[in-house]
């Protein structure tokens, strides 16, 4: 659905304790993998829904009651995050991505043709029960776009000849096949090396190609501090987004702790034109899970957990393969490679709030609650998970890793740029001949990997690119030069941030650009802080009444007024990352945000009638009523 | 003795100040007389940082900082009221008033909510809010004590933190995200702990009004007088609100006083809360008061003067005291009766030679980890400290057995404690059977005179709680009808007895009291001031 859920208010069909008891041993079993039960509280809740196909408010209960918690905070957490239904869905549940790369692509003329198809509107079940229709925000698989998820099954690109399948067999949907696409100007890629082979992800393959020997090596040959020295020396960054460098990170994590150390993994990929992540996951998990043990054996660590964003029910699935495989073969569980090092891993899956990457909302979810990120200090490295010094990595960054100790620190950092070592993993939607996933150098140049990603489309001309995920200011056709580390772009006014880049073609209206970009900002506020909370749904209204040809000249100063407002008034970014791209669109393109007002449409629509579905762009919600 | 904690300077609006290490700059602030407001910031709940009201200028710091969450340092310079944090302020209460409703004429809270006052003090900007609000649920019943407009709620989570961390009862939640997160209970449950008005007394703006109070008398009506409640041996701090417009304004609240009581911070009895067992018990105040003396007739009741009244009383000792039977007279005070009541009637008894003198406490009740306590007296402590007899179970038993020709009772309904046939056999026994209290009950009913006082809202004095605490009450409203303090009753009647009592009104009482009993020794209502004194043997607990 569009916007968050509101309560509950039609009655819903009671579960009762029998049926919920069912499963108890299993729900038992989840909780018993964690420290604290209240941190069992996501996956027990999707067993409920699993189970039972939506979570009542009996259910909240029976949870509460399992884990100790007040059934209100269990309906905070079911109420919170988007992935648990408060009510009954139809047996195919229809999840169309309604974010800006899939606008791009075309996903609300696909939004409507599947409301067209089954006869119902977003945000209704069919009578038969058999289909529900919602619209959802960024899946990150912007490659495919318009993306859609068909229970938990990620399909795309939605065509006309899908939804006529949809209609018909849904089972018979095909998952998304997304190959990687290339390694741009690169002599030997690191990241991507075996994306491309064949069973990838399967740990024979990985162990073949000389996989957890660097883990051998660190855990057998080195110190730990010997290991934080070699990552220190390879410049890694983050590549979460911030680019804080990671052997520092590393190295606040204390060396003596009286209580146990954590090692999180953030997969809760969320950032909307970033899908990174998902490759490394879905086609080198082991690479993850052997920079994990490095991580791990460097802080002291016994236990770590992979948050990966809910949605990836596929990736997941291949994680927790990986992890068992990883038992088995002993890597991983008692004594790896016989030298005392012990390591278990936990594959946790989220909910649903993109709000849970950042940090400390992550692990404020983790242990059950809403994903409310965390007032600092103390910081993660001090008390982080379950109150005890915790480290967080990207998992691109933990899977640079690896080849870190096996290559050595040097010869990675030569891989990157001055003050960024190594590649990255460049995402590209949008406009673009080959959207998909790049890895490149991050000394490339942004112009460099648009052309890489075949450029844009014939006859069109690039208008504008996000080059760091929907919360990096905006850049202009004239400042593709810009080099794609982290300084550079800072250096240029915008950020690197998760490296996804969001090519925007000259049919691009930027009004309704920033009507997608506020709407998933006000989606997505976790609603802790005043001014993001109140400020990030009212930026989407203003803009919304632009889009409706109701705006007033005077709306776009008061959006730049709420913007400033707005940012570092906060506990966490979210709010900084809500108000750079109303302040990049308006101020970079004022004057089309001015003819929209004053015109009440956009000049674009005319030209766009022209378009054929697969090429047209964004649509307006509504057609301009006083054109 | 563990070390004094370090001491560190800073220097907020140009002023420098001292506290010791650990404290916020929100505190800080307080200290050097600079205050910054704030909504989630409760001294007595975790801190949420999420209002972001108390944002200040810092010196050196890229951005605003939260007063309330970041700690002071030495050598820190703060800005309350430069213009960076006037406007982070002033923007801040944007935010949190683009959706708050404009309901202010029909919103109970008007009057003490912060969203007025602070908009008044740190707003007045031109809203520029043009559209539509949001909707959410209004008028919603929680429970018996407390009604919700989520729409007003500012999302500041104190309530939600009072029932995680006060009560543990966890009945709070915040639901949904972004500008849909509303403030609820669990589908079909109910707020119903014993401390659910507390969170009325928190809530900043008027998302949680108090049931019992709200719509029956605007605030700025209200007077306020400082007292402690009776409720318990706990002796909570409170404020009494009363309807100062009574006069005027005599269709409020049906001509009622006492509007509600309010708890007032006591770091050593009660922090900031109160039960609500206290909270609501205060309709005894108005209620069901006896408001004339009564005496018997050929069998029932009937209004009468306080000269009849006070006559049959003094006849009837100075009868005993002339035929030496004052042994045949007992009197049971109360634990309800403040020390100055109880020092007057021990003085005035021990002068006139009567011997037979017990207090009784009420029936023990309901206690919890918290602050109730089973002992329902608010003054039991006090007493024993002035060493007066506890017990009436032996003197009932000699009345009801004919042993005794008077017996006075005062302020308690004893069928309440004891066996009813008893306390009517006890009644029926005696010759004169006096009962000198505030409100009608069965006990009341039995006498043959009964003599009307006055209840603790209506007096001065001071009440000794469990923990040996003294503490003071004040007057907060006249004497209902023609009620009359316990000490002047007690002077009255040693007049007519020629009895020589010094007791002019509750201050000189007191003096005299602490002059006496060693206890007390020091205390006077000065030094005992707005948090009381521990007794000599008090404890702290």
């Amino acid at each position: 659905m569009s916007g968050p859920v509101p309560a509950v208010t039609k009655p819903v069909p009671a579960q009762n304790k029998a049926q919920l008891d069912v499963f108890r041993a299993e729900a038992d079993a989840i909780v018993a993998k964690y420290e604290e039960k209240r941190a069992a509280m996501l996956p027990v809740l999707r067993l409920v829904q699993e189970k039972l196909g939506f979570v009542s408010p009996e259910a909240e209960e029976w949870v509460g009651s399992l884990l100790g918690i007040a059934p209100s905070h269990v309906h905070e957490v079911v109420t919170f995050y988007t992935l648990y239904n408060q009510q009954p869905v139809g047996k195919h549940h229809i999840q169309v991505c309604q974010n800006i790369a899939c606008a791009l692509t075309g996903c609300e003329s696909m939004i409507a043709a599947i409301s067209k198809k089954l006869g119902i509107k977003p945000g209704e079940t069919t009578p038969d029960g058999r289909f529900t229709l919602s619209t959802v925000e960024c899946l990150c698989a912007c490659e495919v776009g318009p993306v859609m998820q068909v229970n938990d099954k990620y399909v795309g690109p939605i065509t006309l000849e899908t939804v006529e399948q949809l209609a018909k067999a849904p089972e018979l949907l095909p998952e998304m096949d997304t190959p990687f696409r290339e390694a741009v100007h690169l002599v030997e890629p690191v990241l991507s090396r075996r994306f491309t082979m064949r069973d990838s992800e399967i740990i024979e393959t990985y162990v073949r190609d000389d996989g957890y020997q660097a883990a051998r090596k660190a855990t057998t040959e080195m110190t730990p501090q010997q290991v934080i020295d070699e990552v220190t020396k390879s410049n890694l960054r983050g590549l979460g987004g911030a680019g804080f460098p990671t052997g520092k990170k590393w190295s606040f994590i204390p060396k003596d702790s009286a209580k146990p150390k954590y090692v999180v993994v953030n997969a809760d990929e969320g950032e909307p034109g970033t899908l990174k992540d998902r490759y490394v996951i879905s086609k080198d998990p082991h690479r993850l899970i052997e920079g994990m043990m490095i991580a791990a054996y460097a802080i002291g660590a016994h236990k770590a957990y992979i948050y990966i964003r809910g949605e990836y029910a596929r990736p997941a699935q291949i994680l927790q393969q990986a992890v068992q495989d990883a038992y088995k073969y002993g890597f991983l569980g008692k004594s790896a490679f016989n030298s005392g090092f012990a390591l278990d891993i936990v594959v946790h899956r989220g909910a649903g709030a993109y709000i849970c990457g950042e940090e400390s909302a992550l692990l404020e979810s983790l242990e059950g609650k809403k994903g409310f990120p965390r007032l600092r200090p103390p910081f993660p490295a001090i008390s982080g998970l379950f109150a005890s010094p915790t480290l967080i990595n990207n998992v691109e960054t933990l899977a640079c890793v690896p080849t870190i100790i096996a290559r050595g620190g040097e010869w990675f950092a030569k891989l990157g740029s001055d003050k960024a070592g190594g590649t990255r993993l460049y995402s590209i939607s949008g406009h673009v001949v080959k959207p998909g996933l790049y890895e490149a150098s991050q000394s490339i140049k942004l112009r460099e990997l648009i052309e890489a990603a075949g450029g844009p489309r014939e006859g069109r001309k690039i208008k504008a690119v996000v080059p760091g995920g929907i919360s990096a200011k905006i850049l202009k056709a004239d400042e593709l030069d810009v080099v794609m580390d982290f300084d550079s772009l800072r250096n240029a006014g915008t950020m690197a941030g998760s490296a996804g880049v969001i090519v925007m073609d000259d049919t691009t209206c930027m009004v309704q650009a920033l009507w997608y970009a506020s709407k998933f900002f006000a989606h997505e506020s976790c609603g802790q802080c005043s001014p993001c909370r109140e400020g990030t749904g009212w930026i989407f209204k203003i803009v919304d009444r632009i889009i409706k040809g109701q705006g007033k000249q005077q709306d776009l100063d008061v959006l730049l007024g709420i913007a400033t407002n707005m940012e570092g008034r906060t506990i966490c970014v979210f709010a900084d990352a809500a108000a750079w791209p109303v302040q990049s669109y308006i101020t970079k393109f004022r004057d089309e945000f001015e003819y929209h007002i004053r015109t009440k449409r956009c000049d674009l629509l005319q030209r766009m009638k022209n378009l054929n579905n697969r090429m047209s762009t964004l649509k307006p919600q509504t057609e301009p009523t006083n054109a | 003795m563990p070390d004094a904690p370090k001491q560190i300077s800073l220097t907020i609006d140009g002023k420098p100040v001292t506290v010791s290490d650990g404290t916020t700059v929100l505190q800080a602030c307080e200290k050097a007389d600079s205050p910054v407001p704030f909504y989630c910031y409760h001294p007595g709940l975790s801190i949420a940082g999420n209002c972001r009201i108390c944002l200040v200028e810092i010196q050196g710091a890229p951005k605003l900082q939260i007063a309330c969450y970041t700690l002071a340092t030495n050598g820190m310079v703060v800005f309350t009221t430069s213009d960076p944090t006037l406007k982070g302020r002033k923007d801040v209460l944007e935010f949190l008033l683009i959706n708050h409703p404009l309901d202010c004429p029909v919103c109970d809270q008007a009057g003490e909510c912060w969203l007025q006052d602070y908009y008044m003090r740190h707003g007045l900007y031109d809203p520029k809010f043009n559209e539509a609000k949001t909707k959410k649920p209004k008028a919603v019943p929680l429970g018996p004590t407390v009604m919700l407009d989520a729409e007003r709620c500012i999302l500041c989570s104190r309530c939600v933190r009072f029932t995680d961390e006060i009560t543990k009862t966890g009945e709070f939640g915040i639901f949904n995200r972004g500008d849909h997160s509303v403030i609820g209970l669990h589908p079909g449950k109910t707020l119903e702990n014993n401390y659910s008005g507390n969170v009325v007394d928190i809530c900043p703006v008027g998302a949680l009004t108090d049931r019992d109070f709200r719509f029956k008398c605007r605030v700025w009506y209200l007077g306020a007088t400082d007292s402690v409640c009776t409720g318990c041996s706990r002796g909570c701090n409170t404020v009494i609100h009363n309807n100062r417009e009574r006069d005027w304004r005599p269709h409020i609240a049906d001509g009622g006083r006492v509007m509600r009581l309010k708890p007032r911070f006591n770091a050593d009895v009660n922090k900031w809360w109160m039960c609500d067992e206290g909270r609501y018990g205060y309709k005894f105040i108005d209620e069901n008061r006896l408001a004339a003396v009564q005496v018997r007739e050929s069998g029932a009741q009937r209004a009468a003067t306080w000269e009849e009244g006070l006559g049959r009383v003094a006849n009837a000792l100075a009868a005993l005291r002339q035929a030496k039977q004052l042994d045949r007279a007992g009197v049971i005070l109360s634990s309800h009766l403040t020390n100055e009541d109880l020092f007057a009637a021990q003085t005035f008894f021990k002068k006139l030679g009567l011997t037979n003198v017990v207090f009784q406490r009420p029936k023990p009740g309901k206690s919890d980890q918290l602050l109730l306590q089973a002992d329902k007296s608010p003054n039991a402590r006090g007493a024993q400290a002035l060493g007066i007899a506890e017990g009436a179970q032996a003197l009932l038993a000699r009345a009801a057995k004919k042993e005794l020709k008077l017996l006075w009772v005062f302020t308690q309904d004893l069928t309440q404690v004891f066996d009813a046939a008893l306390v009517r056999q006890a009644a029926a026994g005696v010759e004169l059977f006096i009962f000198q209290g505030t409100n009608a009950n069965p006990t009341a009913d039995m006498a043959h005179v009964v003599l009307p006082s006055t209840v603790c809202a209506e007096k001065e004095g001071t009440l000794t709680n469990f923990q040996g605490r003294v503490q003071r009450i004040q007057a907060a409203v006249l004497p209902a009808g023609d009620s009359r303090a316990d000490i002047a009753i007690c002077q009255l009647i040693g007049e007519l007895l020629q009895v020589e009592l010094p007791f002019a009104d509750a201050a000189s009482t007191f003096a005299q009291l602490a002059a006496g009993v060693p206890a007390f020794t020091g205390m006077t209502y000065a030094n005992l001031g707005q948090s009381g004194a521990l007794l000599r043997n008090g404890t702290s607990h």
